[in-house]
């Protein structure tokens, strides 16, 4: 992806019909326990995951990355296995891990070598033989955008660029499953923009499926169709986007702005007393369930008449923020 | 200026610094009221030079500073009312939470047992009871940045300035902070934010101060900016209905309608006007008079983030 | 015409067997060492004590060329004998040689990966820790091997192909060269490897790894004196390979050296350390108390 100008449409999420395609489960956790330094980290997850791309939440300590590193097969686990594309990671981790990608959280590189180099090697390692890991390399570095600095060292390069090569040495070897952690940390936001339509790019190719873990649920929102949350050490809930956003087609948001003085609350007020369930929110911006018999038109009709201008109209878009907050107020106990 | 008005804010006259020959920030005159600032720009922009200079830490190559009326010229007044949290960690080693804050109230000159009482509010307040006794080493990266935010509160300052607080925290984290905020702002306090998550920037603050290499490039708060820049960059909405094209032909009988455009999937339109009010009173008629279906409006580029891209621009930064 | 639709393409082809990855690590590490101009002339310069030493055997068994030299010098290469001595300072001379070479090389190998947390990377891919240390140690073994046993045992074949009947008394000569030369690069190579995962600098690392050597001659040194024992000269990894060099090539009863049984003891111990050392810091996470 080089950088083109972008038009300025929002972006949309997975489009049902691939899809479906893609129910094969990616991940699947039988009872999954993993306890470090003595103490239990893991305890006993069982999901199956299916989707293109499935983020993973959950509050610091829950075990998000522990998840990831045992699937990796840096520790082994207690109890419980797991399976990856339906290989058990207790008994053919060296399969796992060829199918596997890595983009780790923290700075990740070689010293003394150019990106160039770096990638390659990283693909070598990987199985790709010598005469086609140059060829390989460079192509991922054009692929996420890294461009003259591939042959600088990496430890010169700006956060931003060790990002890019940390996700070009996880793409190289063409993996099926790639974890990316917190993918966008410390990006300026031009940099953001791209990383998340990068994921997105990937995620649409179809030949990849990509387990995203973050903090922020803005970036799993729009690349995500599956969350699995997990609270300390268990699954707090594993949930599926579209379902969620299909079930909150009826809440509305909106808007408003007006010339006059008090012109939008009026508004609020008429469509209340015409039977819409007004939820607590600013006198600008509303949010509304709207009862049997009045649609979308009636509103344009009072605006119309107000001179209110509906600047945003809009469907619920916090699917994730409530399925979180659910989730972290539910006790310890698994819900699938 | 007058000493009144001038109290409540932090006034930049034509404030430059330099480093040498480097460039921090470049004659940069705003002032800024209460309230929740945003501050974005890439990085390497001058936004923690400009941070510095509020908070006292670097003193301007040109022009002057007032944060409510105190001056670099006496520093104690300056620290006394801003509370610092950088982004970086730099802590003392093999102090706990708790000692970490408790020692530096004493610094600003409390008793022992009042700097311990400021201190609890303070942990308290960021949520960290648990662990203020645990050594700051041992502290996740979410703990760092809340022992910061603790830190730079527990002096009571009247003036926050907050570098990138929210990374590393998980959502529940960044919630409890985005509400401790605007309980601090209610209160009356100026809260400068740094960030690069502009949704977030967005979402809490009331003012924004774009800066680019050096300069600012906006300042106010967001819809004022975007209402603007109408000139240059028309608004951009998307209408997602069923007659695209009929909704086209009526908007373009008007003037301020400069482009519109069907989306992809044939069931909505892009438009762009030099007149958004215009434009969404217009709509209101169209839908009234042609008995049009809209599904979703929405304006794709009067938030931070359009507008970072616009006088930005996405090769911004490194 | 056409226009190329650049996506992400994924990589079809055929991977190569898992055994024959880690030699990858090898082959990168060559690339980065001998580009440095100051490797390259000291690896040539090892060579020049062997080089000497084939000239003297061939001299030895050359009465002719010997008069081209005078007299002088052909008495000196007459009077010397291709014996069990004269590997033995020869192996002393190529050994110190090693420790300069593992000075060099060693640190290099490891720290890069270690300081930025390389190894989540190479352990994110079918490849193991033992791969990992096999791949950096083979660096080290075969850069050493050239500059020990394999010019010694040329020496030595040179020597039995000049003189006949010379190989039937000393063919144990060879294992000797071959044992002796084996030992001390796995003890060097270990010993800098696990010095240079726990000290992520390089220039530390050298420094710590001649201290290691010189610094605790001295300490044993004291240890002998202070507590009038003979042990403390286990600590000084000279007197230990020596007394297993001494040993080996069968050179008598000497006093300043512990004797071979414990030294062996100690070279063993040393090498289990830093393997355990080893084991445990090359890891794909930091353990966080």
């Amino acid at each position: 992806m080089s950088s083109q100008v972008q038009p300025m449409t929002p972006a949309t999420p997975a489009v049902p019909a691939s899809h479906a395609a893609d129910t094969a489960p990616v991940i699947s956790l039988e009872g999954l326990a993993v306890s470090l330094g003595g103490r239990p980290i893991l305890k006993g997850l069982t999901a199956t995951l299916t989707g293109r791309c499935i983020g993973l939440l959950g509050p610091n300590g829950a075990g998000k990355t522990t998840l990831l590193h045992t699937l990796l097969g840096f520790y082994p686990p207690n109890g419980g296995t797991a399976r990856v594309c339906g290989r058990d990671i207790r008994h053919d981790l060296r399969e796992v891990r060829a199918l596997l990608g890595y983009m780790p959280e923290n700075d990740a590189f070689i010293g003394g070598m150019s990106g160039v180099r770096f990638v390659r090697l990283m693909a070598e390692l990987a199985g790709v033989p010598k005469s086609q890991a140059i060829e390989r390399a460079h192509e991922v570095l054009f692929y996420v955008g890294l461009g003259e600095a591939r042959y600088r060292d990496v430890g010169s390069y700006s956060l931003g660029m060790k990002q890019l090569a940390k996700l070009a040495q996880a793409l190289v070897h063409s993996p099926k499953v790639l974890f990316l952690d917190e993918p966008t940390n410390g990006l300026d936001p031009p940099a953001r923009t791209r990383m998340l339509q990068l994921i997105r790019d990937i995620r649409d190719a179809g030949e990849v499926r990509v387990i995203l873990s973050s903090h922020l649920l803005r970036d799993v929102e729009e690349c995500c169709e599956e969350v699995l949350v997990l609270k300390n050490g268990n699954i707090a809930t594993y949930s599926n986007l579209e379902e969620e956003r299909r079930a909150n087609r009826k809440f509305l948001e909106l808007e408003l702005r007006s010339e006059t003085e008090g012109a939008a609350a009026a508004f609020a007020e008429e469509i209340e007393a015409r039977g819409a369930e007004l939820a607590a929110g600013t006198r600008q911006r509303l949010k509304l369930v709207l009862p049997e018999g009045l649609g979308v038109r009636d509103l344009y009709e009072l605006a119309a008449a107000r001179s209110v201008q509906i600047r945003r109209l809009d469907y619920k878009k916090d699917s994730l923020e409530d399925i979180f907050l659910k989730a972290m107020e539910g006790g310890d106990d698994v819900r699938i | 200026m007058s000493a009144v008005i001038s109290d409540r804010q932090i006034v930049y006259e034509n404030v430059s610094k330099f480093y040498g020959e480097v460039l921090g920030v470049n004659r940069v005159t705003l002032s800024v009221p209460p309230g929740i600032t945003g501050l974005v720009g890439p990085n390497g922009s001058g936004k923690t030079t400009l941070m510095n200079l509020t908070a006292g830490l670097l003193h301007p190559t040109r022009g002057s500073i007032s944060v409510l009326g105190a001056t670099p010229e006496h520093p104690e007044e300056m620290f006394r009312l801003v509370g610092y949290a950088t982004q970086y960690d730099a802590f003392p080693p093999g102090l706990t939470g708790f000692q970490f804050i408790e020692s530096f109230l004493r610094v600003h000159g409390y008793g022992r047992v009042e700097a311990e009482e400021l201190a609890w509010k303070a942990i308290e307040r960021v949520n960290l009871v648990d662990a203020a006794g645990r050594k700051v080493a041992g502290y996740s990266k979410g703990m760092r940045q809340r022992i910061k935010l603790a830190q730079a509160i527990a002096h009571r300052p009247s003036v926050l300035i907050l570098d990138e607080p929210l990374n590393g925290l998980d959502p529940m984290a960044r919630a409890e902070v985005i509400a401790l905020f605007r309980e601090l702002a209610a209160g009356g306090l100026h809260v400068l934010v740094s960030s690069h998550i502009l949704h977030e920037v967005d979402l809490i603050s009331d003012q924004v101060v774009l800066i680019h290499g050096g300069y600012v490039v906006a300042e106010g708060d967001i819809g004022g900016v975007r209402d603007e820049m109408e000139e240059q960059h028309p608004a951009q909405v998307l209408i997602r209905c069923d007659q695209p094209s009929l909704l086209a032909s009526r908007v373009f009988l008007h003037d301020h309608v400069v482009e519109a455009r069907v989306h992809d999937d044939g069931k909505g339109l892009l438009v762009r006007t030099r007149d958004a009010d215009q434009f969404y009173l217009l709509l209101n008629q169209v839908v009234v008079d042609t008995g049009l279906v809209v599904e979703t409006v929405m304006p794709t580029d009067a938030d931070v983030n359009a507008v970072y891209e616009y006088l930005i621009g996405a090769n911004g930064g490194k | 015409m056409s226009v190329y639709e650049q996506t992400y393409r994924s990589y079809q082809g055929p991977l190569t067997p898992t055994w024959s990855r880690f030699f990858i690590i090898p082959r990168y590490a060559y690339e980065v060492v001998f580009r440095s101009k100051l490797f390259v002339g000291f690896f040539a310069l090892c060579f020049a004590f062997p080089f000497v030493g084939l000239i003297l055997i061939y001299l030895k068994h050359n009465l002719s060329a010997l008069q081209i030299f005078g007299t002088s010098a052909g008495e000196i290469a007459k009077a010397l004998p291709i014996n069990n001595s004269f590997f033995y300072y020869g192996l002393w001379y190529q050994g110190a040689l090693a420790f300069l070479l593992v000075l060099f090389v060693g640190p290099a190998l490891v720290a890069p990966d270690l300081r930025n947390n390389g190894l989540a990377l190479y352990l994110s891919r079918p490849f193991s820790r033992t791969e990992y240390m096999l791949g950096k140690m083979s660096v080290l073994l075969i850069l050493l091997s050239a500059i020990t046993w394999m010019p010694g045992l040329l020496l030595f074949a040179f020597q039995a192909s000049l003189e006949k009947g010379w190989l039937g008394n000393n063919l144990w000569l060879a294992g000797a060269i071959l044992v002796g030369s084996w030992v001390w690069i796995v003890f060097l190579s270990l010993l800098a490897l696990a010095v240079s995962a726990w000290v992520k600098w390089k220039p530390v690392a050298r420094i710590t790894l001649m201290g290691l050597f010189f610094v605790l001659m001295g300490f044993g040194g004291t240890i002998n004196q202070a507590l009038g024992v003979w042990w403390g000269m286990l600590f000084s990894a000279w007197h230990v390979i020596g007394s297993i060099w001494y040993s080996l090539f069968d050179m008598g009863v000497s006093d300043d050296l512990p004797p071979a049984g414990a030294a062996w003891i100690a070279l063993v111990a040393g090498c289990l350390l830093s393997l355990w050392l080893l084991y445990r810091r090359i890891r794909a996470y930091e353990v966080v108390r």
